[in-house]
């Protein structure tokens, strides 16, 4: 038995290469400036030599016997002849040098001040021990010593230890250093490194022991392996090399020519000229995009993508790559309605099920049919066989036969996906659990995803351009969890409160509630239609004469034996043996609320009856609601005569009230409220009797409008729209609101909004209350106040949704991770007790009765 | 109703015999460590004069039910 020493990694140390590593770790020593030879064979000591490695199927590499697959690849070297600075640490070369004296080599500071700064500066060793982060104050603190120091040390004129001057000391990016205007060669600089001490270092903290500084000036390139640089072959035969080894080219071939002109003593002037170059292509070899540098160029002008530009940003290898890797066997495309569709299924275009495939394992039982399935030549056609040994095929139709001959149990066809296999479907941001839920496939013509109207509430979607996401799981375990437990009738009721997520809305509700009302008969072949639409062949018994009552008609899609006793607004609501007595359906009745419709079915009769129940009911309420013909128009918001007395009187009446406050309170007559000063006392009293007008109004109206207003009849049965809505429309604005709640009072100095207000004019009019309507049109001065209470709370909605947005994340995912156990205790994953009992009552809110909670506590 | 602990917006809290502790811990399916923490400066964990490694019950009052909560007593 192999026994395995495991350790946990307990803090990992990042340190700069030297040379000597750099020698060891490579493989093959790079001296000859080129790729190929005349024969198209990789020459030895090039920058393809096999011994780093092989890209082309069948060869074997020369260092660890492998084919190309298997070779991990292998670093080369090139020794440069002259050494030159790793630009992507100049910088840091500045900062020491300039910290440094030149003449004795140890820090410019005196023991005392290094004592001094050592106090403040965060300790080096002390960091990676514990906490990796130095403690906050210690660490602000820390930092702006560090920076107290450096500033310090780039002032100083002389060494504080040896008096020796500093002389004025240069850098200019990216790799030259000046002393006195002499440009210090790398080698130089390498010297003047090299002789610091760990100590001073550690001061201007850089650990000695892993990073020397002087390590930093490069006598030996790492070459990487002919993997991450790969040629690539054209449809011409041409081969095109990597932009790295391109880069590496010129870098040998400068090297090269230096190492000649050194040799055959060549002026200085062209050393010189040649070390520079060579520096350059080095810099660039590392970062194309070196400030005040011009960035190499391909032939074709094209900037070269070397080291740096591979990983940096978003098309980076850790953005693009890493962060945004791809998934296997999904798709996405935009989302469109369809009430045909139930709520557990989704439309899949024919063009992505052609393309996603779900495993087929073949079987003693199934050979047969999986015969059949590989022998078919369209749609639902198999695309590949894995045969037992783990080997994909790709099944085209000159190997077709072949496969069929040999197929055999224990393969695995991968079939094109058909109507109802399992899915998983999704739109993002995926905030909750329903973000994500389980669907069947329905396949379909077109080009989007078919959905059912009433899940569009749990994925926050509508369909407007959005676009979703869809899964399809592969193993049977995952498919089987996801159409056990992610599918949408056990998603109907939220985790959150036991509120229904999934239920039936807008056109929805509005066609029940019309079909159930009072006066509402259906001709036979009205009712025929709907009924047809729910699948039901048969009819009610017929009222009226060879009329049908539309409650009846609606009755014939409730379970047979319900009973059930609500409210419609203040009226009963009964169903009795599954017939609906009397009552209309509104949105509170089906599924908001406390006693309604929805979780009497569900738990009476199950998830699968109540996904049916709404699935039925959206579709026939749909129907009813197209075959009436439902609008609104101007005519549902247009004011009427006995309205606007009406609403005249009703403000007449406030502002009378509201003035005598104030007449009370100049007078000092007011009593003020317990906790407030007079002032405030008058300002919320004139508030409270603001929204009591709002509240009157809505009343008022209720009464006055008929029941021909659409806008009305929306209100009625809950489906869209609010009393608030139409007042607003019809009646007048109110009162406008800014961020803190108040009324709006900020403008002039001279306390007034506008400039047409009495200076110090408290009255609902001066502070934003606006007492005209959309319908009539908002007075100037109205208008102003409306944009300013919606400009604040568009403001604060954004401001809001950015917050709370986050605040949510950072909660889910620090709670993501619990669970229940079977004693109902709360644990993570590493057993750890969270809680004793699940939410300190065992309640699971999905089985629970809906209530709203009381807004006031 | 008035709390043993003085002030009836604090549950009861209560020390666990050392025996006890081993069952709850068994029955549970828990380490020690595994149980959330009071800190032996805790007033009620002071009051109860409970030591670094002992378990104090809580005892939790609901709308329905009084339900006992554990937590190990650790060194501030």
């Amino acid at each position: 038995m192999i026994i395995m020493q495991t350790e946990v990694i307990d803090h990992i140390k990042f340190g700069i290469l030297r040379s000597d590593d750099a020698k060891r770790l490579s493989v093959v020593k790079l001296t000859v400036p080129d790729t190929y030879n005349e024969d198209g064979y990789p020459i030895d000591g090039g920058l393809l030599d096999q011994r780093m490695g092989v890209i082309d199927p069948g060869l074997i590499c020369k260092t660890c016997g492998a084919r190309a697959k298997s070779c991990p690849g292998h670093f080369g070297r090139i020794e440069l002849v002259r050494p030159v600075i790793h630009s992507e640490f100049s910088k840091i070369i500045y900062m020491i040098l300039q910290s440094t004296c030149r003449v004795c080599h140890r820090l410019m500071l005196s023991d005392e001040h290094i004592a001094e700064y050592r106090s403040v500066l965060p300790k080096l060793e002390e960091s990676v021990e514990g906490d990796l982060e130095p403690q906050g104050a210690e660490s602000e603190k820390g930092f702006s010593g560090s920076a107290a120091m450096l500033k310090r040390l780039k002032n100083m004129k002389k060494c504080e230890r040896c008096k020796a001057s500093k002389g004025k000391f240069k850098f200019s990016a990216p790799t030259y250093f000046y002393v006195d205007d002499y440009k210090l060669k790398p080698d130089e600089i390498r010297d003047l490194l090299s002789k610091i001490s760990n100590e001073d270092l550690a001061v201007l903290g850089i650990d000695g022991a892993v990073s020397r500084p002087e390590w930093v000036i490069l006598s030996v390139l790492l070459v990487p392996p002919v993997n991450v640089r790969p040629s690539i072959t054209l449809e011409s035969g041409e081969r095109s090399e990597d932009d790295l080894t391109h880069k590496l080219v010129d870098i040998m071939r400068i090297n090269l020519r230096l190492d000649q002109n050194l040799n055959a003593g060549a002026p200085q002037i062209i050393i010189d000229d040649l070390w520079e170059l060579l520096q350059y292509h080095v810099t660039t070899y590392f970062n194309n995009e070196t400030a005040s540098i011009p960035p190499a160029r391909h032939r074709s002008g094209r900037a070269l993508k070397t080291l740096a530009q591979r990983l940096k940003g978003k098309e980076g290898r850790f953005r693009y790559n890493l962060s945004g890797k791809r998934v296997n066997y999904s798709a996405r495309t935009v989302i469109s309605v369809d009430p045909n569709i139930d709520l557990d299924e989704v439309g899949v275009p024919i063009d992505i099920a052609s393309k996603l495939t779900v495993p087929f394992y073949v079987t003693l039982w199934n050979l047969e049919k999986a015969k059949e399935l590989l022998a078919r030549t369209e749609y639902p056609m198999v695309i590949n066989v894995i045969s037992k040994d783990g080997k994909r095929k790709r099944v085209i139709d000159t190997n077709r036969e072949e496969l069929l001959k040999g197929l055999q149990v224990g393969d695995i066809l991968e079939r094109q996906l058909m109507d109802g296999d399992i899915t998983l479907f999704n739109r993002q941001p995926s905030l909750h659990r329903v973000s994500i839920m389980s669907h069947k496939a329905k396949v379909l013509v077109g080009k989007t995803f078919r959905m059912n109207y009433c899940v569009t509430a749990p994925y926050n979607a509508d369909f407007d351009g959005d676009e979703m996401n869809l899964h399809v799981p592969q193993s049977l375990e995952s498919q089987s969890e996801a159409r056990n437990l992610m599918s949408p009738q056990f998603q109907i009721f939220s985790p959150r409160d036991g509120d229904v997520i999934i239920s039936n809305n807008e056109d929805g509700i509005t066609g029940m509630y019309l079909l159930t009302k009072d006066d509402s008969y259906l001709t036979k072949e009205q009712a025929v239609y709907l009924l047809s639409i729910a699948g039901i062949y048969e009819l009610p018994k017929a009222s009226k004469g060879d009329l049908y009552k539309g409650r009846d008609v609606f009755s014939m899609l409730l379970p047979k034996d319900l009973d059930f006793d609500g409210v419609s607004g203040k009226a009963p609501f009964v169903i009795r043996k599954g017939r609906l007595v009397e009552g209309v359906v509104t949105k509170d009745t089906y599924g908001r609320g406390n006693n309604r419709l929805m979780v009497k079915i569900g738990k009476d009769f199950g998830y699968e009856e109540l996904k049916r129940f709404i699935f039925t009911t959206a579709k026939v309420a749909d129907a009813f609601v197209t075959l009436m013909g439902v609008t609104v128009g101007v005519r549902e918001y247009t004011t009427s005569k006995r309205l606007e007395e009406e609403r005249v009187k009703i403000l007449e009446d406030t502002f009378r009230k509201i003035n005598k406050l104030i007449d009370d309170y100049r007078n000092r007559k007011l009593e003020p409220l317990i906790g407030y000063t007079l002032r405030q006392s008058l300002e919320r009293m004139i508030i409270a009797e603001l929204n009591i007008v709002r509240d009157k109004a809505g009343e008022t109206l209720l009464k006055y409008e008929t029941e021909e207003n659409a806008a009305v009849e929306m209100t009625r049965s809950g489906s869209r729209g609010s009393t608030l809505n139409i007042e607003q429309m019809t009646m007048f604005l109110g009162q406008q609101a800014t961020l803190s709640g108040g009324r709006i009072k900020r403008g002039y100095y001279t306390n007034r909004v506008l400039p047409h207000i009495v200076p110090g004019d408290i009255a609902p009019g001066a502070r934003g209350f606006v007492a005209t309507c959309y319908y009539s049109g908002l007075a100037p001065k109205d208008l102003f106040m409306h944009a300013v209470g919606s400009r604040s709370s568009e403001v604060y909605k954004a401001l809001l949704t950015a917050r709370s947005g986050y605040l949510y994340r950072r909660l889910s995912n620090a709670l993501q991770d619990f669970y229940v156990t079977d004693d109902y205790s709360v644990r993570d994953t590493n057993n750890n007790m969270i809680e004793t009992v699940y939410g300190g009552d065992i309640i699971n809110p999905v089985y629970t009765q809906f209530e709203k909670m009381d807004k006031e506590s | 109703m008035p709390s043993k602990s003085g002030h009836e917006l604090v549950p009861v809290h209560e020390l666990v015999s050392d025996k006890e502790t081993k069952e709850l811990l068994k029955t549970m399916n828990l380490d020690i460590t595994n149980l959330p923490r009071i800190f032996s400066t805790d007033p009620q964990a002071v009051k109860l004069g409970a030591r670094p490694g002992q378990v104090i019950r809580i005892l939790r009052r609901f709308e329905n039910a009084t339900l006992p909560y554990y937590r190990v007593v650790v060194e501030d």
